[in-house]
Parts: C-alpha cells; structure tokens; sequence
C-alpha cells in the first residue's frame, strides 16, 4: 500500500484529501508545517511514496520545504498544490524541485490521476534501479545481500536485522547499494554523489552524512562505533562486510 | 525571495540619496571654500542646493514609500487569493467527494457542516473587501440612526462563539451602563466583531478574551478587548490599523486574513467620530484593543 504524506494546513482540506485517497486504497499521514514535515521526511523513519505539498504554509513554506529536501538528497516524489497559480510561481516550484504542480481549486479525478502517474514513475524508476546491471561494474549484488544476522532487500527496499525489520528509502538503498558493490573499498563523497545522485560536486556533502547516520542506525550494533560502515578521514566511507571481531 | 528583491531595490534607492547627498555637499564645500567672497552668488547657492538635496531627499523616500507600498499590495493580493481560493476549494472537493464516492450518513453530514463553515469564511472574506471600499476615502458618510452598543457587542460576542466553537468562560463579557451612539449599525457591529474575531484568532490554543464596555465622563462609550495573545512590539503598535498590514511573527502569519480587519476598525471609528488604538506590553504578553466611539446626546 502506498504511503502519501499531505502537507496542508488547512484542516478541512487536509481531511478532505486524506478521505479520498484513502478510499483510493493509499495510506496517509497529515501534517500541518513546513518544519513538521521536513523533520517527518529527513528521519527516514517512514518511507513515503509521494508528498502533496501545499505552497502557503506557516513558518516554512512549500518552496523552501521542497528545496531544503531536494538539497539534502531527498527525491521522494512531490506535487505541489496551491492556490498561487501565476505562471513564475509554477516555474518556483518546478526549480526549487517539485515534481508536479496543481493549482487550487483542483479537479478531484486529476489530482488522483496526476498522484496515480508520480507512483508509476517512481515504481519504474525502482524496478529500472533494480534491473540495471552495468557492464563495467564490479560484481553486482543481488537483490538480497546478506552480512552477519543482517539481509537488505533492495527489492523489497528493506532491511532486516534478526527479528526486526526497517524500511528503506530509495535512496538509502541507492547509497547502500552503491556502497555494498564497492565493499571493502574507500568511496569518495563526491564519487557518490556522481554515482547514486547523478549530481556534480558543488551540492553540500553533508547529505550524505545524513544518509550514512541513518543507516549505521540500522546495521551498526553500537552506531557510535561503526564496524560495517566505516567513515575514511578526508575522503568518504567503506563497507565492510565482514569485520574482525572487536577486541 | 520578491520580498529579498525589493528589500535589495531600496538598499539600493538609499544608498542611491546617500551617495547623491554626500556628492553634493562635498561639491558645496569645495564651491564654499573657492568662492567665499561672492555673498550673493553664496547665498543663492545655499539656497539652490537645499533645494536639490530637499528634492533628493524627497524622492528617495517616496520611491522606498511606493516599493514598501507595492510589497503590501502583493502581499495583500496573495493573502486575499488564498483566503477566496481555500474555501471554495474545500467546497468544491467535498461537492466532488459526494458527488462520486459512497459516503455513510455520519460523514455526509461532517461534509455538510465543513462546507457551510468554507462557505460562511468566503463570506466573511468578501464583505470585508467589500465593506473596505465602502469606506474608503471619499464615501458617503455613515447612516445616523440610534444603535444599543451593548446589545450589538453581545451578538458579535455569540457570533464569534459559535464560529470559533468557543466556551463562554473562554471569551467573557462585562458590559458597563446602556448607552445609545448614532450610526451605521452595520459598520459599527462589523468594527466590534473584528476586535473580538482579532483576540480570539491571536489567542493562540489557550483563549482568553474579555470585552467590557465603560462610560467615559458622559462623552464617548469604550469597548475594550482584552486577549492573552501574542501580543504586539510598541513599533507595531500603530502600524497594525494601516491597510494591508499584516503583523510579522511567527504566532501571527499562522493566523489567517487579509490585512483588512483593524483598518475597518479604525476608518469606523473615524467615520463616526471616536477613534481606535491599540495597547500591549509586548509580544507574548497579551494585548487591549480599544474602540471609543461619541455617545448619542
């Protein structure tokens, strides 16, 4: 069941919406701030498969939401809806990195339908990351790789550590992906970013410390002392599979 | 980032008359100090270059004036875009929800009450515009017929209880002596109900507003709004009346409207021959409005 997050802080509308696409079979969690829901997308705790952003919020607003999101590595998919239906505020939220853009008042079947495409994109995008296999690339993992009592599904984008299992973003399993296919070698931020990102070495690396906190939460047993994902001075991280035994 | 654009145009506007200022003074010393000997010629100079630096003086704050100006008009339409383009939204998409999806009674019924709440908001949206050309410059003057003052605050008082769903022990009255004003009743319940509608929406989660109404020595009657709100900074304090306004803050921009409420308030007031203002201790220490209004002879 796919997840929707609706950023709205109009109360009768957010319910409004929650009601419809529930009953087009989406799970959805509301929230009612900018910060709410930057703080909510950024833990990583849950994976959402589309975000409904609306523009006039309180305190941060959906173009600095949308932004701050895009330029901390969080592509998940996102339409913005509001009432601000000027031109030069489409071409706002198309740059600051919306995905898709209505404006208020909305037609119901339209914007089901414009939700409906963002998740087939995204669905393509995932199996496309999945069954890609570069020529030149070093020995590919599966779609499950397992290391110690831990197993990543990338198909499933799961985690499981013995009895407990954590969902993944997409992009966790990218970086961890991308990580794993280079185990037991240094990575360099910037060959990340290139690599899993497609992005150039100008955009802040500090997104991928993030990503890299997060996931040693899953699959360190002490995160404070990393022995699978190990952090190389100056240059990025390293993998490793299988560490020697502590002491 | 229009707003940081602006603010970058009248960086640049000052620093503009600054420049132009300091240029021409320096010009001035340099004529003064080669031509002291010419008086006449002196004297006109002093007199001509006052003049140019009156004149760029003048024109810089009347450029920075319009930009500031510009900027709450935007500011305005975005507000009053999005207070008439949310309800008739929700409106719409519970019209829609109705229309195409199974909908048990209960909920059909939460739908009903939703989209007669948008529908009052939209109203109330429009008749503040409206009722803001009313009584822009240059209108008719208010009708003069007698008005209870007190009754017309105990209806705004249950009006903006049950708007805003609200206890009576969350918004009380202490209504002081009957007395009678001459007026428009229309706008006079309309500037009432604004103070109140104001302290509630301020008040935050915890509301806590009190009107009363007072006798002042047999001239005018006052009707005081107390909150224990956001409060306001003594800069902000006269500001707020102004047209368009819209108090800065965090507390405040999660508060909807459209900068058109106080100005109501105090252009009433005006119209009938009191007056309005406004007093706080600060932000987060509450806030009194006051409207003072001539009693009828």
């Amino acid at each position: 069941m796919s997840l929707v997050l609706v950023v709205e802080d109009e109360q009768h509308l957010a319910e409004g919406l929650r009601f419809n696409l529930e009953a087009e079979g989406y799970q959805v969690q509301v929230v009612e701030s900018g910060e709410a829901a930057l703080e909510l997308l950024m833990s990583g705790s849950q994976a959402f498969d589309v975000v409904i952003l609306d523009v006039m919020l309180p305190g941060k607003n959906g173009f600095t939401v949308i932004s701050e999101l895009r330029h901390a590595g969080n592509f998940v998919p996102t339409l913005m809806l509001t009432a601000r239906g000027h031109p030069q505020d489409v071409l706002k939220g198309f740059t600051a990195g919306a995905d898709d853009y209505l404006t208020k008042p909305f037609d119901l079947s339209i914007l089901i339908a414009r939700i409906r495409g963002l998740l087939r994109r995204h669905e393509w995008m995932r199996a496309s990351l999945n069954h890609e296999s570069p020529a030149a690339a070093p020995p590919k993992p599966k779609e499950t790789f397992t290391f110690g009592d831990k197993s990543v599904h990338f198909d499933l984008l799961e985690l499981r550590v013995r009895d407990q299992t954590f969902p993944l973003t997409l992009m966790e399993a990218n970086v961890l992906r991308f990580l794993i296919e280079h185990q037991g070698k240094p990575v360099s931020r910037k060959m990340m970013l290139e690599e899993v990102w497609g992005l150039h070495e100008d955009t802040d690396t500090r997104a991928i410390d993030n990503f890299i906190v997060r996931l040693r939460r899953y699959i360190e047993d002490d995160p404070t002392r990393p022995r699978h994902l190990l952090t190389i001075r100056g240059l990025g991280y390293r993998f490793v599979a299988s560490p020697p035994a502590p002491g | 980032m229009v707003g940081a654009g602006r603010r970058k145009s009248i960086a640049f506007f000052i620093a503009l008359g600054a420049g132009l200022i300091s240029v021409i003074l320096l010009l001035y010393i340099g004529w003064v100090l080669l031509n002291w000997r010419s008086g006449i010629l002196l004297f006109l100079g002093v007199l001509l270059l006052t003049m140019i630096i009156g004149g760029v003086v003048l024109n810089t704050a009347f450029l920075v004036r319009e930009i500031r100006r510009n900027e709450q008009h935007d500011a305005f339409i975005n507000a009053v875009t999005h207070e008439l383009k949310t309800p008739v939204t929700a409106i719409r998409l519970y019209l829609e929800t109705l229309q195409t999806r199974a909908v048990d009674e209960a909920k059909r019924k939460e739908f009903y009450r939703i989209m007669l709440d948008e529908s009052d908001r939209l109203l109330t949206t429009i008749e503040q515009v409206l009722r803001t050309g009313r009584i822009g410059a240059g209108s008719r003057r208010p009708g003069v017929l007698p008005i209870d003052l007190g009754g017309v605050v105990e209806e705004c008082i249950t009006r903006a209880r049950t708007l805003n769903n609200i206890r009576a022990e969350a918004l009380e009255y202490h209504p002081g002596p009957s007395v009678t004003v001459l007026g428009d009743l229309d706008e006079v319940r309309a500037a009432i109900f604004n103070l109140i509608d104001n302290a509630v929406k301020y008040s935050g989660s915890d509301i806590k507003v009190s009107v009363e109404t007072a006798n002042i020595d047999g001239k005018y009657v006052s009707v005081r709004v107390t909150d224990q709100g956001a409060g306001i900074p003594s800069t902000e304090l006269k500001r707020i009346f102004k047209r368009f306004y819209r108090a800065p803050g965090a507390v405040a921009t999660r508060v909807k409207g459209i900068g058109l409420g106080l100005y109501i308030v105090r252009s009433v007031a005006k119209r009938h021959g009191g007056r309005a203002w406004a007093e706080s201790q600060g932000p987060g220490r509450g806030s009194t409005f006051v409207l003072q209004l001539p009693i009828a002879k």
